[in-house]
């Protein structure tokens, strides 16, 4: 049994008893629960506590490539805690590669194995597709999976063309039947739920600057046993078809700090991104940079002067991917599903930090933001312990999709059961209304943040190409 | 050829004439509908703990209530036209989806949801019903008030039906809608329905019997 196992299987003496607990709690009304409202070193097993969907959601994954198979396999982790039945079963598998297909077959034999995406939409049982084939033929098929009335998830960035990303947009946006996800994961860890509101507290002081980086020491060039399944393949190393790498490696980064800064509404949308870039060790005729730098700046208001430095490399796999947001009280590092902050000797007692255990990083002591990291769990643990949140991201995006097309397909169909399926403001709202209350407890990237991370990522990506500054206009994220 | 066509005129007009007196009539005699509408509807089940009283809040009431023929609510009358001995003769079917149903607590409240959803037995069964078997005037009337019922029917939960009584109100609202509102107090038990007791607090947490429908019920008329 895999650790993922482990923690998604309940017997029903478990499940009760957590359920029953969390119910108690939440009629106690206000005792926090949710690691998000918690300070740090709170409990938060609660927050684990799984409640199965209104009813299962019957997918269809298009594009069957190395992560198509692993949305596969993510997916068949979603089980009933009582009866054990799927909640998330792949009806249907795409791809045109046999190859391809055949293997995420294997991984869900029950599902059906097409070579046509056409196929797949018209199959009525297909309640939700994930769109997770190259990301140049991302436009035709979101457009049409929304046309045949699917739940659609679509990886990140949502194109390779502004104009594209915003033909998705609107069309997400019109779909008020239907539930839109972007593959931006970070939007649905409950890790970064959980540290957003004690960061923006203000334990950082004044925000400084932000570093953030992906490396990882790879060409991205891949072979097959024709010249032609080797061209296809290779679509990222394509100028014409790929976003490089801050399109198809740091756009969760470019998404995370610019959600973390603010956003549009709160001065996190940067002004402009200049930024550089060079082939260092994959010189193999690719077209695509094998390292980038960019740096963005942001407009008047709360970052104002603060720099994101974003690079990325396939040279070099030192030290991975983080992120490291830099205060005038603090600074905080955040990697994978955890994060330490690291005080400045000036910065004022916050209190709860004396009880929260703290881990040691060379010269500097790192104060654990990990919910649950009192001192008594670092004596049983050890330091560096395991993460309240031991699934993947990909596993909490896809959580929070299932559960949000569940609920707003039950909402619809509550409606046109006892009212009328004709478009009208009241169904609009009512369906509204539902979104706002199921995303409030699986919160997801949705066709708007979407928009946001790609204009990000494909001027970052032109920036660094043209090695020159890109300005930002509000009407690049405007539909 | 002019006097078969003089003969038929006059004919054809008068056929008109009595079938659209025959449709006038038949819309006379014809029961008055309301339909349920999705706006201003509002439904909550209040209830009690040992620790703290909970709410849950619904925004879809669906189905029909349908009058005799000549029944007009106009609360400016002391009495309502089409009364028959204090009563009104009326048909009602009124449907709450259960999964539209949720708690607004601040902390997990799809565990609320849960819970009920589960004590409830949905997905077997899918909804609340209620259907109207009587419906009698609470005299006298204060004109501009609305009007007051006592209210016999049958109500459904989790597949059980059993006989209620409660007070509703009816209220005209502009021309063509009306809005009913009343509490139908429930004990849970009566409809096989377990009261949640969580396995918290050495077994001292639990949930009352007795809750309470709340319910705002906005319908309009069908083809005024």
């Amino acid at each position: 049994m895999s650790s993922n196992e482990e923690t998604t299987e309940f017997n029903r003496r478990e499940f009760l008893k957590n359920t029953s607990r969390a119910a108690f709690m939440a009629m106690m009304g206000g005792v926090e629960l949710r690691a998000a409202a918690a300070a740090p070193g709170a409990a938060a097993e609660d927050s684990l506590t799984p409640i199965p969907p209104p009813a299962p959601v019957n997918y269809g994954v298009i594009g069957a490539g190395v992560w198509g198979r692993e949305i596969i396999t993510t997916l068949a982790q979603f089980k009933d805690p009582v009866t054990q039945a799927p909640i998330a079963p792949v009806v249907a598998v795409c791809d045109h590669y046999p190859g391809w297909l055949n293997r995420a077959g294997e991984l869900a034999p029950k599902a059906e194995r097409l070579d046509d995406y056409q196929k797949l939409l018209g199959k009525k049982e297909v309640q939700a597709v994930v769109v997770a084939t190259p990301t140049p033929r991302h436009r035709d098929i979101v457009l049409a999976a929304l046309q045949a009335g699917k739940h659609v998830y679509c990886e990140a960035p949502l194109a390779n063309s502004i104009e594209e990303a915003k033909e998705i947009a609107r069309a997400a946006q019109a779909a008020f039947k239907l539930v839109f996800q972007a593959g931006l994961l970070e939007r649905s860890h409950p890790q970064r739920h959980f540290l957003w509101p004690f960061l923006r507290a203000g334990a950082l002081g004044r925000n400084v600057m932000v570093r953030a980086q992906w490396h990882k020491k790879g060409s991205w060039a891949r072979t097959a046993p024709t010249e032609d399944r080797t061209k296809e393949l290779n679509w990222r190393l394509r100028r014409a078809e790929s976003t490089g790498l801050m399109g198809e490696c740091c756009i969760h980064l470019l998404d995370a700090v610019t959600w973390f800064l603010g956003g549009p509404l709160l001065g996190g949308r940067p002004s402009s991104v200049a930024g550089v870039s060079s082939t260092i060790l994959w010189n193999d005729g690719r077209d695509v940079p094998d390292t980038v730098l960019c740096v963005f700046e942001f407009p008047e208001g709360p970052n104002a002067g603060v720099r994101f430095i974003c690079d990325a490399s396939l040279c070099s796999s030192f030290d991975a991917q983080y992120e490291m947001y830099y205060g005038s009280d603090s600074s905080i590092l955040v990697r994978e599903s955890k994060a330490w902050m690291f005080k400045e000797v000036d910065s004022p007692l916050l209190g709860w930090e004396v009880y929260a255990r703290k881990d040691s990083f060379g010269a500097e002591t790192g104060v654990s933001l990990v919910a649950n990291a009192s001192k008594q769990k670092a004596l049983t643990e050890g330091a560096i312990g395991a993460s309240p949140f031991p699934n993947s991201p990909l596993y909490y995006a896809l959580e929070a999709f299932t559960w949000n097309s569940s609920k707003v397909s039950a909402a619809v169909q509550d409606y046109v059961e006892n009212f009328s399926d004709a478009d009208t403001p009241d169904f609009r709202a009512h369906v509204a209304s539902e979104r706002k209350a199921t995303l409030a407890q699986h919160p997801a990237a949705g066709w708007r943040e979407g928009l946001e991370a790609t204009v990000l990522a494909v001027k970052a990506n032109e920036a660094a190409l043209s090695r020159r500054r890109v300005a930002l206009e509000e009407e690049l994220f405007e539909l | 050829m002019k006097h078969i066509i003089d003969c038929w005129v006059p004919r054809r007009l008068a056929a008109l004439a009595w079938l659209g007196c025959a449709a006038t009539l038949a819309a006379a005699d014809a029961p008055v509908r309301y339909q349920a509408l999705p706006t201003n509807t509002l439904v909550r089940i209040q209830g009690t703990s040992t620790a703290h009283d909970w709410e849950m809040k619904g925004a879809i009431i669906g189905g029909f209530v349908e009058f005799e023929a000549g029944v007009q609510f106009d609360t400016a009358q002391a009495a309502i036209a089409g009364l028959k001995d204090g009563k009104l003769s009326a048909t009602a079917h009124a449907t709450i989806p259960i999964r539209s149903i949720h708690s607004e607590a601040d902390h997990l409240p799809d565990v609320m949801d849960n819970l009920m959803q589960e004590a409830m037995k949905e997905p077997q069964f899918k909804r609340i019903e209620y259907r109207v078997t009587e419906l009698k005037l609470k005299e006298p009337h204060a004109p501009g008030k609305p009007f007051e019922f006592d209210a016999k029917g049958e109500l459904t939960i989790a597949g059980v039906t059993n006989k209620v009584a409660f007070p509703v109100a009816i209220q005209p609202v502009g021309k063509d809608q009306i809005k009913i509102s009343g509490a139908a107090p429930v004990k849970m038990s009566d409809y096989g329905v377990k009261p949640p007791a969580p396995n918290f607090g050495l077994g001292l947490m639990r949930c009352g019997d007795d809750v309470k429908i709340i319910f705002d019920w906005t319908l309009a008329r069908k083809n005024p």
